[in-house]
């Protein structure tokens, strides 16, 4: 089931912004006109991403500096190895739509 | 609709207009108002835990929103629920106790317990007709301003349970309390426990919600004292609904040569964040601890244990297990603190962990904080995956998986099985755990 987020204008280049999906905190963020959307939890020690800190494609847990994908929630490096979850999306006349994976 | 859900969206939120709201329609006295009033302003003054702070960090509390609920009506009259009773079956009690969204409906207690001047009640009723026992201990034990939580329950508990034990007197037959939440509901409640010296008693207390995946918010709080000599065997079976938010503060104050045996177990709530504290405050006080947890889903549940040596020869025991499945998580912080002079004390914690899934979690942080010299103080930890071999051995002896799974975590709750004391909660929890296992992928 697809979630209304926002509205694409809303989004800024390469700035993930956080939103509530069905009782989760998901990472949506808008990379070379795509959207791209990651779960909101370093797989590390469960902290948050959201407010780490953003180089290109990949955003910097502010815990322990482990490193993920925003597009596909790839570990890039330690101390995280497992992936975090990525979600779908779709634009549909200016709105983006997330819906939840397992 | 339950008319308590109804009638309470009137009522304003937990703003300063809805706490003063709560107040004017109770019928607490001066003392208390006064010491309510005082606490709010510490709640209203505070933010909500840091998650920077150590004992938030892995709390996410995002999700929370307290504006969601509303303080309960006590001028209503709340009818029983069809939340689940577990801990009653086939037991003969002494006194029982139920409650709907924080507000005592019914109370009973044998007469013979009255006349020898136990007191086992409503805690507003308490606060009214005992009033200089319950003021001289009533948050006497937990700091109203540890967190926004702890503050905001000091402020509006709207009931709970008020028990106590003169001295030397034996309450024979268990006390029970089962708490219950509407769909959507709150509990505020805080349960009193005063034991004089000598005396012994056991309180059997649970909580669940009438809806499986039911939502709600419970902020609580437990505070029990013990006096020289005295014995208390307490019971908590946290069953609340899937979808509700739980935190608590729950404290235990052992005086000289006393025991207690506190089982906990924790099954329910969407999250939850408990304080549990038991401070050995005079020489040969001990306590033993033991905890269960059992998750599904996306549940997320965390135990911050400390046991506390204030003075010289007592001893601690906590025992923690968890059975985690499906994506759930559990924290469990340990700290065995000894303070200066609190010598021969004999301190032990120890937490393990089964995951059933690949994508559980289970955080295990024992510690320990030593200021004294002769001491014996040992911890331990374990997290694993369910062994496939044991579950292939099973099969090949004609077992199906799921029964291969289930008897291997009745194997490991075992050890707290056997450290219960009490039958009928050693057979509810053995049912509540059977009930929640799952195949294992």
């Amino acid at each position: 089931m697809y979630h209304s987020v926002c509205n694409l204008s809303d989004l800024k280049p390469n700035v993930p912004v956080t939103f509530e999906v069905d009782d989760r905190f998901v990472l949506v963020t808008l990379i070379d006109g795509e959207v791209y959307c990651i779960d909101d939890v370093c797989t590390h020690d469960g902290g948050t991403l959201g407010e780490g800190e953003v180089d290109g494609n990949c955003i910097a847990c502010p815990r322990h500096g482990a490193k993920f994908d925003l597009r596909s929630g790839d570990a890039l490096c330690m101390p995280a190895t497992e992936p975090t979850c990525s979600h779908d999306v779709k634009v549909d006349s200016g709105t983006v739509l997330v819906q939840l994976r397992d | 609709m339950n008319a308590a859900l109804i009638a309470s969206e009137s009522l304003g939120k937990f703003s300063r207009e809805g706490f003063d709201a709560f107040v004017a329609r109770r019928i607490d006295p001066i003392w208390l108002t006064e010491k309510r009033r005082s606490v709010w302003e510490t709640f209203d003054a505070m933010d909500w835990p840091n998650p920077r702070d150590e004992n938030w960090m892995r709390s996410d509390l995002r999700g929370f929103k307290l504006d969601k609920f509303t303080p309960v009506d006590e001028t209503l009259t709340l009818e029983p629920t069809a939340a689940p009773v577990r801990l009653r079956d086939g037991v003969d009690m002494g006194g029982d106790i139920s409650s709907v969204n924080g507000l005592v409906i019914s109370q009973s207690l044998d007469p013979e317990l009255a006349a020898k001047g136990v007191v086992f009640c409503s805690l507003s009723k308490a606060c009214r007709d005992h009033a200089e026992l319950v003021k001289k201990h009533l948050h006497s034990l937990i700091d109203s301003a540890a967190d926004r939580f702890a503050a905001l329950e000091a402020a509006m508990w709207s009931d709970g349970v008020f028990l106590y034990v003169p001295r030397n007197v034996v309450v024979e037959k268990p006390l029970h309390l089962h708490s219950a939440m509407v769909d959507g509901g709150i509990d505020l409640a805080h349960t009193l426990v005063v034991l004089e010296e000598g005396a012994q008693a056991t309180v059997l207390t649970e909580c669940s919600s009438e809806v499986e995946q039911g939502s709600g918010f419970h902020c609580g709080g437990v505070e029990l004292i013990l006096g020289a000599r005295s014995n208390l065997r307490f019971v908590s079976l946290q069953d609340w609904g899937q979808k509700v938010w739980a935190f608590a503060h729950q404290k235990a104050s052992v005086g000289q040569d006393a025991t207690i045996q506190w089982t906990v177990a924790a099954m329910g709530s969407r999250f939850a964040q408990v304080d549990q504290q038991v401070e050995l405050v005079a020489p040969g006080a001990s306590s033993y601890v033991n905890g269960v947890m059992f998750t599904r889903d996306r549940q997320h549940l965390t135990y911050n244990t400390i046991q506390r040596h204030c003075s010289q020869h007592c001893t601690s025991d906590f025992l923690y297990k968890s059975v985690l499945q499906d994506r759930s998580r559990t924290v469990w912080r340990g700290m065995i603190k000894v303070d200066e002079g609190a010598d021969k004390t004999d301190g032990y914690q120890r937490n393990d962990n089964l995951m059933l899934s690949d994508h559980a979690r289970a955080d295990s942080i024992p510690g320990l904080e030593i200021k004294a010299d002769d001491v014996r103080c040992t911890h331990g930890s374990t997290s694993g995956r369910v062994d496939e071999e044991l579950i292939f051995y099973a099969q090949t002896r004609g077992f199906t998986r799921h029964e291969a799974v289930l008897m291997i975590v009745t194997g490991f709750f075992q050890q707290i099985f056997d450290r219960i004391t009490i039958e009928s909660v050693r057979e509810a929890l053995g049912a509540a755990i059977a009930r929640q296992v799952r195949q294992v992928d």
